[in-house]
């Protein structure tokens, strides 16, 4: 055992090769394909591409359009974000109490998130319908939730809580869970209320995980893509287009691959940039 | 084998040639029959909803007729969106597995430029052409040459409750103030009602709804090559459309987030007065369950005064691949499928609507669909959307204005010129 293990060290190259090459295939790869393309004029319907360096970069740059769709996703990323991580929390720390049924709450609690998204998405274009939707029902008003240029954002970032608020709360419950009961113990011993308790013993032990949990979310809800296609379309007058939305219709039904490509690499440098500093900080706050 | 072709491709190419691969299995035509043996041209088509029979006993009887030739018919998604990327993914790969494709009227120039389907100019001769509606051929032209013969045609109708319009004595609307205060009338005295639903949502609808506007009150998009969105017409007919919704409450704010079924369904319900839509939910109406049944009229859209009434053009038409091995015998089919015979036996079993105007003579076809007869006048006034390779793009620009309008984000005339510039901008590229 000693020896093989040995022998595994002496050829780190070796054994990591399929990997690594594995990784070049299917990551590496179609980022490099989509740097490349975004340095090109590439339009599918009008015939060959020609390499024009960064004029794509300084389109975006003065494309009022992009600039529309990157305020609307960091707005829906924080807003929604936001929602989930406190109800997430707050969910979490309930569900962490034995009490009648509670197999079966933690079960139904995640409902949302096992739907696909597009689905739910269905599901809730129905709840906003302005003529016969529960939820004008419910509440009593007579507000057009999807078409109107206030409402609809928020309408999409409702539907992203009620959608993701269970994945947060379930790695939060399991990160409380894994919290030894002593340290609780100790703690009221020393007179700890409720309060203290989530404030000096909860909450610090949990921070781990919250930033992974923010880091997962953030990404996602940066990327979002097929909820907001199913309610709006990016409507009404793209006040619900996010980067990936405009992305897509630049790509995908433009079929300005060079365009497209740039937008995409934007998202990733966007991406990247979230990442990068939500590990900092991490870092920071375990040192 | 297609299939072995990936290897010499262009790296570039790879990834396209892989989706195209894998929405599109790879088929072992062989490429080029012994003499005698028929050759087989593959169809590509939207689905067709209901009893596939009539169709596949359309398909027997060309193959009975044309010993030499084997028919595959395979259909694609509904979704127009989707078809789209198929025939791109798959034409820009130089597939040859499909020979006869059904387009969408607004991709003829698209595809023509990017040199994806063959001239039919000489195929389609003009003796023909005078017996279809002017519309399609319209959109089937690029650059004076023909690529593609006209299918089906669609155009936006105004639908009306007739026993409405009776009960309180209003003939059906001419123009869009009429219609206006007709629904504003009988708004007051059936509590509850919707005056007039449309297609309002950010998509391409809005398009082919507020095209209807503009040109009805003498504007238009793009004439001559010229990009003229920012005129006066074009203000008062956004200016109209807007305050439909945020100023006189004939249509409902939810017409902003409606697409086709929608309003179908509102309309369909009993609940609105007036809607406008394409001809397919005509059939829908007269279903025997259906609550407006017997209640609704059909008629051309109306328009401003001083001008005339104009409808959006749809439909489909039949184009050829470039890339077709057997292009003779796919323009055979094509021709056959847009024949009087074919168009009659489509028209009886799916409801379809012709894009031979000779037809809406037929008895037989006037005796199943009595409500093609009003159809015809829509259709022959129908007009394209801007004939552009870049229709895509100026549609996108186009949707965001008109719903920034519609949602009463913006005044017109903000709206159009800023329209103007980005168009402007996109027809030069």
């Amino acid at each position: 055992m000693i020896m093989s293990l040995r022998a595994l060290a002496a050829k780190p190259a070796a054994f990591l090769a399929p990997a690594a090459v594995m990784l070049a295939a299917v990551t590496v790869y179609p980022i490099l394909y989509v740097l490349w393309l975004s340095l090109q004029r590439h339009s599918l319907i009008a015939g060959p591409a020609s390499f024009v360096g960064f004029d794509n970069f300084a389109r975006l740059i003065g494309d009022g359009r992009f600039w529309n769709a990157l305020a609307n996703t960091v707005y829906f990323t924080a807003l929604s974000v936001a929602g989930e991580l406190m109800l997430g929390l707050v969910i979490a720390l309930l569900l962490a109490h034995a009490f009648r049924g509670y197999g079966t709450m933690r079960a139904i609690t995640l409902l949302p998130w096992a739907i696909p998204t597009v689905v739910a998405a269905r599901m809730w274009e129905w709840m906003y319908n302005g003529d016969f939707g529960v939820i004008n029902y419910l509440l009593g008003t007579d507000v057009n939730w999807l078409g109107s240029p206030v409402w609809a954002i928020h309408a999409a970032i409702a539907m992203d809580i009620w959608k993701s608020t269970p994945f947060v709360a379930l790695l939060l419950l399991a990160g409380r869970l894994a919290i030894a009961t002593d340290l609780y113990q100790a703690a009221r011993l020393d007179g700890a209320g409720p309060w203290a308790l989530f404030r000096y013993v909860t909450l610090p032990l949990l921070r781990p995980l919250i930033f992974i949990v923010l880091i997962f979310r953030t990404i996602d809800a940066f990327r979002v893509f097929d909820a907001i296609y199913v309610l709006t379309g990016g409507g009404p007058a793209n006040t619900t287009e996010t980067v990936s939305i405009y992305a897509y219709k630049v790509l995908f039904q433009g079929l300005e691959f060079g365009y497209g490509s740039a937008l995409a690499a934007a998202v990733f440098v966007c991406v990247a940039a979230i990442t990068a500093v939500y590990v900092w900080l991490l870092r920071r706050s375990l040192a | 084998m297609a299939c072995t072709k990936l290897t010499s491709m262009r790296v570039s190419r790879l990834l396209l040639s892989a989706l195209a691969l894998t929405v599109a299995a790879c088929s072992d035509k062989s490429a080029s029959p012994a003499p005698g043996e028929p050759v087989t041209i593959v169809f590509k088509h939207g689905k067709l909803f209901g009893d596939p029979r009539a169709f596949d006993a359309l398909i027997k009887r060309f193959e009975d007729n044309h010993t030499g030739i084997r028919v595959r018919t395979e259909s694609l998604p509904a979704s127009s969106d989707e078809q789209h990327q198929f025939y791109v993914i798959n034409l820009r790969a130089a597939s040859a597995d499909f020979d006869v494709m059904a387009l969408d009227v607004i991709w003829v120039a698209e595809f023509a430029r990017a040199g994806w389907l063959n001239d039919l100019t000489e195929t389609f001769v003009p003796a023909d052409r005078k017996n279809f509606f002017k519309g399609p051929l319209a959109a089937i032209r690029y650059q004076d040459r023909t690529y593609a013969i006209p299918w089906f045609i669609d155009a936006g109708v105004l639908y009306y409750r007739k026993d409405l319009l009776a009960k309180y004595e209003f003939e059906p609307p001419r123009t869009w103030e009429e219609l206006s205060n007709i629904a504003a009338a009988i708004k007051q005295r059936e509590p509850g009602m919707y005056g007039f639903v449309w297609q309002g949502k950010q998509y391409e609808g809005l398009i082919c709804n507020a095209l209807e506007y503009i040109w009805s009150a003498g504007g238009d998009a793009v004439r001559d090559g010229r990009v003229v969105l920012d005129s006066p017409e074009n203000r008062r007919a956004l200016g109209f459309m807007r305050a439909l919704v945020h100023e006189r409450g004939i249509s409902p704010e939810l017409v902003t987030t409606a697409t086709e079924e929608p309003s179908r369904r509102i309309f369909g319900s009993g609940k609105a007065v007036f809607m406008r839509n394409w001809p397919y939910a005509w059939t829908l109406f007269e279903q025997p369950n259906s609550p407006v049944k017997g209640k609704v009229g059909i008629t051309a859209l109306p328009h401003f005064s001083g001008h005339d009434s104009a409808a959006t053009l749809g439909g489909w038409q039949l184009g050829v691949s470039k890339y077709s091995r057997h292009p003779k015998e796919a323009a055979v089919f094509a021709q056959f499928m847009t024949s009087a015979e074919a168009l009659k036996a489509l028209a009886l079993a799916y409801g379809l609507n012709p894009s031979r105007r000779t037809l809406y003579d037929d008895p037989d076809l006037i005796a199943a669909q009595p409500h093609m007869a009003q159809l015809r006048a829509t259709f022959e006034h129908a007009r394209p959307r801007p004939v552009t390779p870049q229709y895509v793009r100026v549609s996108q620009v186009l949707q965001s204005e008109f719903s920034a309008v519609v949602a009463g984000l913006k005044p017109p005339e903000d709206a159009l010129a800023s329209a103007q510039h980005q168009v402007e901008a996109i027809l030069k590229r």
